[in-house]
């Protein structure tokens, strides 16, 4: 036999598709997947929060106030008191029983949990120097009850949180480990949520004081501190400064007055110091 | 300039995935041209996996003759296996790497017995070896190493 040398054309042993054609296919079917169970999960979690009882809510209240060393105040409970009573009568809100707490803690916030109670921490009020903005920043708590944000935003968690509760009952160990580990990363509302919250909260603000100087000043105290818009897209609230620039448009828009701001109550005061 | 320096991470990463695709692409584009041309400078030179038998006389010299060599991935391919390993199917990414390295070592196998004169290699074989990816050290370089070796055959003038 006679050795012919050939070369031979072609590579059988290396794929055709070019490398990049083949990361956008992969990196668009996970970013697909990905999407799809986020929004399976956001759906059903809104479906649940509908269907949970309130019993279960009070319940869960119960367990999200367990993270958060804090007492009633009654001079916030007097402010709240106030917001609540200019509200329309026929508000869906007039079904909650609200508790204010007061929490230690430098944390610049304020968190709506379920059963109708609401933590403010101590770092916040340290910030506010007039009535007006701790109105704002109660009537925006309000505004996530109204919404039934406390529940959506619970959401993800709630569907096992419940589930948990039927299958070991309202006071098993295992029932409050669930909720314990869900809650602490569900006290996260949407951004979209936050707006529609701080618009909410603005309504109210004017029918309480009849204007709404103030709404604007806490927010603008905080954009000094917070630098750049960037590192916002992924944190709990809008940016401050994209807060004040809503609140403007809607004051703007719907015709509110802004008047005079009341001082903070002597109570209130001499908690942050 | 603020928006860099707070996802620095991330800049790292991207930086990292275009120098790995680009200076792979170039890198691989160069090793088949030259692979190619070498193939060609060597076509002569036979080389079989079968066991060979020769008449008395022809035979001069026998010798094993070896040729090795080292690919490594880089950071494109290595995501791009990554993401496979989520979904499944060929690696793609890979098979470039293993096919240079195979041809590689055969090239340099058939080098080597080129330089002793021989005019064939018989019983040809390939091994091949994944370097770095044992040793449970998850930041490891992953690159892989293929062996060719065989008999080389150098004939008695006729």
């Amino acid at each position: 036999m006679k050795f012919t040398p050939k070369r031979l054309d072609g590579n059988v042993n290396v794929s055709r598709t070019h490398p990049l054609a083949e990361l956008s296919w992969l990196l668009g079917g996970l970013i697909l997947i990905t999407a799809l169970v986020f929004f399976a999960l956001g759906y059903s979690a809104d479906w649940a929060a509908t269907k949970a009882p309130i019993s279960v809510e009070n319940w869960l209240g119960r367990q999200a106030l367990s993270h958060f060393p804090a007492d009633e105040n009654p001079a916030l409970k007097q402010q709240l008191q106030a917001l609540l009573d200019s509200l329309p009568a026929d508000s869906p809100l007039h079904q909650y029983n609200f508790r204010v707490f007061l929490s230690p803690s430098d944390e610049v916030n304020a968190v709506a949990l379920p059963g109708g109670n609401i933590v403010v921490f101590s770092g916040l009020l340290k910030q506010i120097e007039s009535e007006n903005e701790l109105a704002m920043i109660l009537a925006h708590e309000l505004g996530h009850f109204a919404h039934r944000d406390h529940l959506r935003g619970l959401g993800r968690g709630l569907g096992l949180a419940v589930a948990a509760t039927l299958l070991f009952g309202q006071d098993n160990a295992a029932s409050s480990l669930v909720s314990n580990t869900l809650l602490t990363f569900q006290l996260r509302y949407s951004q979209t949520q936050e707006s529609a919250a701080d618009s909410f909260g603005l309504d109210l603000l004017n029918q309480r004081y009849g204007h709404v100087g103030g709404s604007t000043d806490f927010f603008a105290r905080m954009a000094k501190k917070a630098g750049g818009k960037i590192p916002y897209l992924l944190a709990s609230h809008p940016h401050p400064e994209a807060r004040i620039e809503q609140l403007e448009g809607l004051v703007a828009k719907k015709g509110y007055k802004v008047e005079m701001t009341y001082p903070l109550a002597e109570g209130l005061r001499t908690v942050g110091q | 300039m603020e928006v860099i320096l707070q996802n620095f991470d991330l800049v790292i990463f991207l930086f990292l995935l275009c120098l790995g695709y680009v200076a792979g692409s170039i890198a691989e584009k160069r090793h088949y041209k030259s692979i190619l041309q070498r193939e060609d400078e060597l076509l002569k030179l036979p080389v079989v996996t079968a066991e060979a038998r020769f008449s008395d006389g022809r035979v001069q010299k026998a010798e094993l003759v070896t040729g090795s060599a080292v690919i490594s991935i880089d950071y494109f391919k290595r995501l791009l296996a990554i993401l496979r390993n989520i979904f499944g199917g060929r690696v793609g990414a890979y098979e470039t790497l293993v096919d240079r390295a195979r041809r590689e070592a055969i090239l340099r196998m058939k080098q080597a017995a080129r330089d002793q004169g021989a005019g064939m290699i018989v019983n040809m074989r390939l091994e091949t070896a994944a370097i770095g990816n044992n040793a449970n050290g998850k930041r490891q370089i992953a690159s892989v190493e293929a062996i060719a070796y065989g008999t080389a055959i150098v004939f008695n003038p006729k």
